[in-house]
């Protein structure tokens, strides 16, 4: 296998899948169908080929790196670590399940959804691998349009509002990190080294501080409202509510994660100094999203926008986990990405099975669904295990950690995470308890005789999911070995840093 | 012999000079049916043009007695003058055809104004400059009324030509002043002459010249005519009126205060950077309330010109030559990224407009996805390339302009750009919206496919996308086109 390009075939599996798509009649569902499960499924299968990533080795393998833009020392540099595999492989896998399940839910335009959907892949996974900061935000920008095609053409009444909402947010943090990265590339340059792009000879570079607080608040500004952190999550209910299924499961499951995997790889190695010091700020957004996503979460009338909320509250977890500065937490905030992927997208789907049938999605509409549908409350009731974060299930490792991490940090910034473990259970149960024990409400009843139970493309769109949930919640031993030495890099690169001229900020 | 050597570099002027005598007589002997004939004429004569620049590439002389300069500078601008030129002239005719606008005068003047604005980019001298810039905008006032019996082209043209002759007047007394304070009408012995120093006189000569050049290319507080003009004039004309004069006003800017004024670069900085924030600010605000996409193309593409000024306030604000020419470079790159994308939308605009009673509102984009896929495609495609998203020209022109800023201590301009494309992305994507996420009205606009038309935007989209990916094509002639100024 050497020389074969694998990180670029990986990426650029689904461009070749979306443009044979361009030669197939649009009429042909079928045949469009299976060529993107196909482009999926390879890039899928390519993926699995990363785990023979060496941990012991040196930092980025599978490297490629060819030249690009002279001029301006840009480079298409492809590299990964065991942080960019891991979420490689979650992305490939939440590809599969998205378009596995999009079989039926789609049926209007179906060319030109799958098409984007497959462009959509090809910018999430680009962003995982670059490490050319200008090929990192052209995949980061290439991420973000295709999302705004499939909540703006296939999505809900609202879609429109929700969409522009969710682009303009995007849009206005990724161009100031556009000017950070430039900043950043400049003050390398201007002390006599090349011009360059190159992720790894900006990392480690001395920047002033008054440079390094201003890029770390652009890149911060980027990343926090991709997370979505609080207070700069308002546009992710909205999209949430009016994308469709598969768009939500990658949006939850994927598109997030962008941000937080910003954090880890850019802002952190890039600007220690500055992250230390905004650290104990971020550590407070981080606990006022944990508990402010629970307690929204509490009073959604919305199931779907009850898992939105629940999407914020963990994604703090996360935040909290990377600004701690310590092994157990940065572990944890990396455990909890892939967790909340896989639950967080598996809930969403669920959410579709019964909307599908019914085209509603209010809780109080719902009730007693456990005596006809009982197979998919079962699977409802893993993932809601699995998300409340039960011992055993993959979310408990993620918190768990987390909140060690959080501990060693500061006594009361853990209590305080802690006390959402309680919040999340009680959103998710009664929840869980209205939607399927409760008495059916008159409006379910109209829709008894024709519910169904869930159905083998839902099955197969779940199963891996469920599968994961669990053995991720077992044997969590295979990832954290994985993420562990980046885990190591990161807190090497932060450890001893701090702005010495600019002060604390507060 | 010497005569012969100066005409070789004259070539893609003397190409288009007779490009416009070969129209003239050819329209006379051509029947009615077959005046479409004389498109591919023009476009042939422009490409052996822009065949030509290749050939006075590198020749780097100043002939006439001082009076032209063949640089690299001047053919990159000469190049992509006629670029303008050729995806105006492919697609015009469909539009003016419908309409019964003369092709023939159409495509004559074009070529005229082309010329005027080859020679702007090729001055050495004041006299020479405003020669050029006369040659330009005439012919510019007589496109904007091309549509004779249309009143809002008859108000347009009148509007712009009342401020435009204006605004000339406004040049020429700074280019009275300047030769009254200096003694010379020379580019280079202006620029000699001036030495750093600052007087009373020379502030009042820099002004007239700011105010008059500003007013060319559209800048805030001067761009009240643009609007007005770029609704009234054909669509097609609108799209070349909105990047030809402001190329060559851009080669005139350069000239006059890059060249010319250098010496007092950070005098005229500070006025720079105030008319480039209001520029692009004003700009991308009012385009916000548009309707009607070519009143509200018109707005943007005053803010896109708030962001090649900031090249040249890059420019004046460096303190390192290499950054300076940076600056320039980022400029020239951004008009010749700006110039196909916005061509190449006004079409899409004109292509809506078959038939003769719209106007180019927004909704007769509604539903444009499913009724000409690929030309919404294609707009969509120009679109995000004017917000400036990769890989797209725009993007990678709009990168240039932001790395020239960062790069000279203009980080705070930098930021102010990124906020102002944010701003635009919103009424970029509302045609996006309209085209995919909205159904079609009741009785859709019926769309133009005339062929050269659709071969013109395919290569427009072709080239915005490959130029985004591949910048690195055009890079080296830019470097050393901005070499010539050092």
């Amino acid at each position: 296998m050497d020389g074969f390009p694998l990180l670029s075939a990986i990426v650029f599996s689904p461009v070749i899948g979306a443009l044979i798509l361009l030669f197939v009649p649009g009429t042909n569902h079928r045949a469009v169908r299976w060529i993107a499960l196909g482009a999926v499924l390879v890039s899928f299968a390519l993926s699995l080929l990363l785990l023979g990533y060496d941990p012991a080795g040196s930092e980025f393998q599978f490297r490629e790196d060819l030249p690009w833009i002279d001029a301006f020392g840009i480079r298409y540099t492809l590299g990964v670590d065991g942080l960019s595999v891991v979420l490689v492989m979650l992305t490939t896998l939440l590809s599969v399940v998205a378009i596995v399940y999009s079989w039926e839910p789609i049926q209007t335009k179906v060319k030109a959804y799958y098409a984007t959907m497959l462009l959509l892949m090809v910018g999430m996974l680009g962003v995982f691998v670059a490490l050319d900061l200008f090929l990192f935000y052209v995949f980061w920008e290439v991420s973000l349009f295709p999302m705004y095609f499939v909540i703006g053409i296939w999505g809900g009444p609202q879609r429109i509002y929700a969409t522009v909402k969710f682009v303009l947010y995007t849009l206005v943090g990724s161009l100031l990190m556009l000017v950070a990265i430039l900043a950043v590339v400049i003050a390398h340059a201007a002390s006599g080294n090349s011009l360059t792009f190159s992720y790894e000879a900006l990392r480690g570079f001395a920047y002033t501080d008054s440079l390094q607080a201003l890029a770390f608040v652009a890149f911060f500004l980027a990343f926090a409202i991709k997370v979505p952190m609080w207070p700069l999550h308002t546009w992710l209910p909205d999209a949430h509510v009016e994308a469709p299924t598969a768009g939500s499961i990658i949006l939850a499951g994927v598109l997030l994660k962008l941000g937080g995997y910003g954090f880890l790889r850019y802002n952190l190695p890039l600007l220690p100094d500055a992250a230390i010091s905004f650290a104990p700020i971020i550590i407070g957004l981080a606990v006022i999203a944990i508990i402010y996503g629970g307690l929204v979460a509490m009073v959604q009338p919305d199931l779907k926008k009850l898992v939105a909320y629940s999407s914020v509250s963990h994604m703090g977890f996360v935040m909290l986990g990377t600004f701690v500065f310590n092994e157990q937490g940065l572990q944890g905030a990396i455990y909890q990405m892939i967790s909340h992927g896989i639950t967080t997208g598996a809930l969403f789907l669920l959410v579709g099975v019964i909307y599908e049938q019914t085209h509603d999605r209010q809780i109080a509409h719902m009730g007693g669904l456990n005596a006809r549908v009982p197979r998919y409350a079962a699977m409802f009731g893993l993932f809601t295990f699995a998300s409340i974060g039960l011992p055993g299930l993959s979310g408990f490792v993620g918190e768990f950690l987390v909140i060690l991490g959080a501990f060693r940090y500061n006594g009361l910034v853990a209590a305080a995470a802690m006390v959402v473990v309680i919040i999340s259970a009680v959103y998710m149960l009664w929840m869980f308890q209205r939607v399927f024990f409760s008495v059916p409400s008159d409006w379910m009843r109209k829709w008894w005789p024709s519910l169904r139970d869930m159905n083998r493309t839902e099955w197969i769109a779940l199963a891996p999911l469920a599968v994961l949930a669990v053995v991720l919640g077992v044997y969590p031993g295979p990832v954290l070995d994985m993420i562990s030495v980046p885990v190591d890099r990161i807190i090497e690169a932060v450890n001893g840093a701090g702005l010495t001229g600019f002060g604390p900020l507060w | 012999m010497d005569l012969l050597d100066d005409l070789v570099t004259l070539l893609p002027e003397l190409i288009l000079v007779a490009l416009v005598l070969v129209i003239i007589t050819v329209d006379l002997f051509l029947p009615r049916a077959e005046k479409w004939l004389l498109t591919p004429l023009t476009v042939a004569g422009l490409i052996l043009a822009g065949a030509a620049c290749f050939v006075v590439w590198d020749i780097n002389e100043t002939v006439y007695s001082g009076f032209y300069v063949v640089d690299d500078l001047s053919v990159f601008l000469k190049g992509a003058t006629i670029l303008t030129g050729i995806l105006s002239a492919l697609f015009a005719p469909a539009y003016l055809l419908v309409r019964r606008i003369p092709l023939g005068e159409f495509n004559m003047i074009l070529v005229s104004a082309l010329l005027g604005m080859c020679v702007l980019a090729s001055s050495s001298d004041m006299i020479t400059v405003f020669l050029g810039l006369e040659l330009m905008t005439m012919p510019s006032y007589l496109l904007t009324g091309l549509h004779k019996t249309d009143r809002y082209s008859n108000e347009g043209a009148l509007k712009y030509f009342l401020l435009g002759s204006f605004a000339s007047a406004i040049v020429l007394f700074g280019v009275a002043w300047t030769y009254g304070l200096t003694g010379t009408t020379s580019v280079a012995g202006i620029a000699s002459a001036l030495d750093g120093e600052m007087s009373a006189g020379i502030l009042v000569a820099m002004g007239f010249l700011t105010v008059g050049a500003t007013f060319k290319i559209a800048a805030v507080p001067f761009h009240y005519w643009t609007p007005d003009a770029y609704q009234g004039a054909p669509t097609p004309i609108t799209g070349f009126l909105s990047v030809g004069p402001k190329l060559g006003a851009f080669a005139l800017l350069i000239r006059v205060f890059a060249e010319a004024l250098e010496p007092l670069r950070a005098d005229w900085l500070v006025i720079f950077l105030v008319l480039t924030v209001l520029t692009m600010t004003v700009g991308n605000v009012v385009a916000l309330t548009q309707v009607n996409l070519k009143r509200m193309l018109a707005y943007s593409s005053i803010a896109h010109t708030g962001y090649i000024m900031a090249g040249l306030a890059a420019f004046a604000n460096a303190t390192d030559p290499g950054v300076a020419a940076q600056g320039i470079e980022a400029v020239l790159f951004y008009i010749l990224g700006y110039a196909v994308m916005n061509i190449a939308a006004f079409a899409v605009v004109g292509m809506l407009q078959r038939d003769t009673t719209r106007f180019g509102g927004l909704n007769s984009f509604a539903g444009l996805a499913t009724r000409a896929p690929w030309r919404a495609a294609a707009m969509a495609v120009l679109m995000l390339s004017l917000t400036g998203i990769p890989p797209t020209v725009g993007f990678f022109a709009k990168l240039y302009i932001l790395l020239a800023s960062v790069d000279a201590g203009l980080a705070w301009l930098a930021v102010i750009i990124v906020l102002n494309a944010a701003l635009a992305a919103f009424y970029y994507l509302r045609v996006i919206v309209y085209m995919y996420m909205r159904d079609p009205e009741p009785e859709p606009a019926p769309i133009d496919t005339s062929p050269f038309g659709s071969v013109a935007l395919a290569l427009s989209v072709a080239g915005v996308i490959a130029l985004g990916i591949f910048p690195g094509a055009v890079l080296r002639f830019l470097e050393e086109s901005a070499a010539s100024l050092f």
